[in-house]
C-alpha cells in the first residue's frame, strides 16, 4: 500500500457563488464519492477558496514579498487535495477516473523513510 | 480561528539532490513542523513526489482523460501543503513568511 495526494482540480467553475442545478449535481456527486471512498481517505484535506482569494509569499535575494494572487495564473487549478491510501498507481488511477468532478492531479507522498 | 492551506512551493528537481544535500533544509524543516504543530497551529500536511511522477486524471468531452505529467508545465510547482489555524489571513502570513524552506501560497479553506 502507498499513499497518494489527489489533487482536485478546479476549472474556473466558482461553487461558492451561485452555482447551476448542474454544477450543484456535481457538486452533490462529489459528495457522495467521498462517502463512497471513506475507508481509502487517510487525511481529509481540505476544499480550498478560489484562487482570487490567494496571497503568495515570495522569498527573493533575502527579501519576503507577499502579493496577492495565486503562484500561477492558469485556467486549471488545486481546489482541493485529499490523501487516500492504495495498493499502487494503477489503482490510483482507476479510482481517480470515478471522480465526479473536473480533473484530478495523482502524486504519491514522499514517506518519512525517502527523505 | 479561521483555517488556511499553505502551499509548498518548489523548483522542479530539488527533490533530485542527494539525501545529504536536502539534510541541513529537511532538519530546519522538521523543527519548523514540531514547533508549530506543538502550539496547535499547523493540523497536519504532506509532501508530494516531483512534479514529474504526477498523473493528471481530466474530463474531456465527458470522458476521464489519463495523461502523464502534472495538470500545468512550470518551474514552480506544489511541493506539499500544511494546514493551518489562525485567527486571520495576517497570522497566515506571518506563519508562511516563517517557513524555512521556499515560496508560500496561501488559501483559505471552504468551511462546510
Amino acid at each position: 500500500m502507498a499513499k497518494y495526494a489527489f489533487l482536485f482540480l478546479d476549472d474556473g467553475v466558482d461553487y461558492q457563488a451561485a452555482p447551476t442545478p448542474e454544477q450543484q449535481k456535481v457538486y452533490a456527486d462529489i459528495f457522495k464519492w467521498f462517502e463512497t471512498n471513506g475507508d481509502k481517505i487517510t487525511d481529509g484535506g481540505a476544499e480550498l477558496q478560489p484562487t482570487r482569494t490567494a496571497t503568495t509569499i515570495r522569498k527573493t535575494t533575502g527579501k519576503t514579498i507577499v502579493v496577492d494572487g495565486p503562484f500561477i495564473e492558469a485556467k486549471e487549478s488545486v481546489g482541493g487535495f485529499s490523501i487516500l491510501e492504495l495498493p499502487n498507481k494503477e489503482a490510483a488511477v482507476a479510482l481517480a477516473k470515478t471522480w465526479p468532478g473536473h480533473g484530478i492531479e495523482i502524486r504519491r507522498i514522499v514517506e518519512e523513510s525517502e527523505r | 480561528m479561521a483555517q488556511y492551506v499553505l502551499l509548498f512551493l518548489e523548483q522542479e528537481g530539488w527533490k533530485d539532490q542527494s539525501k545529504e544535500a536536502k539534510a541541513p533544509a529537511y532538519a530546519t524543516i522538521g523543527k519548523w513542523w514540531e514547533d508549530l504543530s506543538q502550539k496547535g497551529i499547523l493540523k497536519g500536511g504532506g509532501e508530494l513526489q516531483p512534479m514529474r511522477t504526477a498523473t493528471t486524471v481530466r474530463r474531456v468531452n465527458g470522458t476521464m482523460k489519463v495523461t502523464e505529467g502534472p495538470f500545468i508545465e512550470s518551474k514552480e510547482h506544489v511541493g506539499g501543503f500544511g494546514m493551518i489555524e489562525v485567527p486571520d489571513l495576517d497570522a497566515a502570513i506571518r506563519v508562511a513568511k516563517s517557513w524555512p524552506g521556499g515560496n508560500v501560497e496561501v488559501r483559505p479553506i471552504v468551511v462546510h
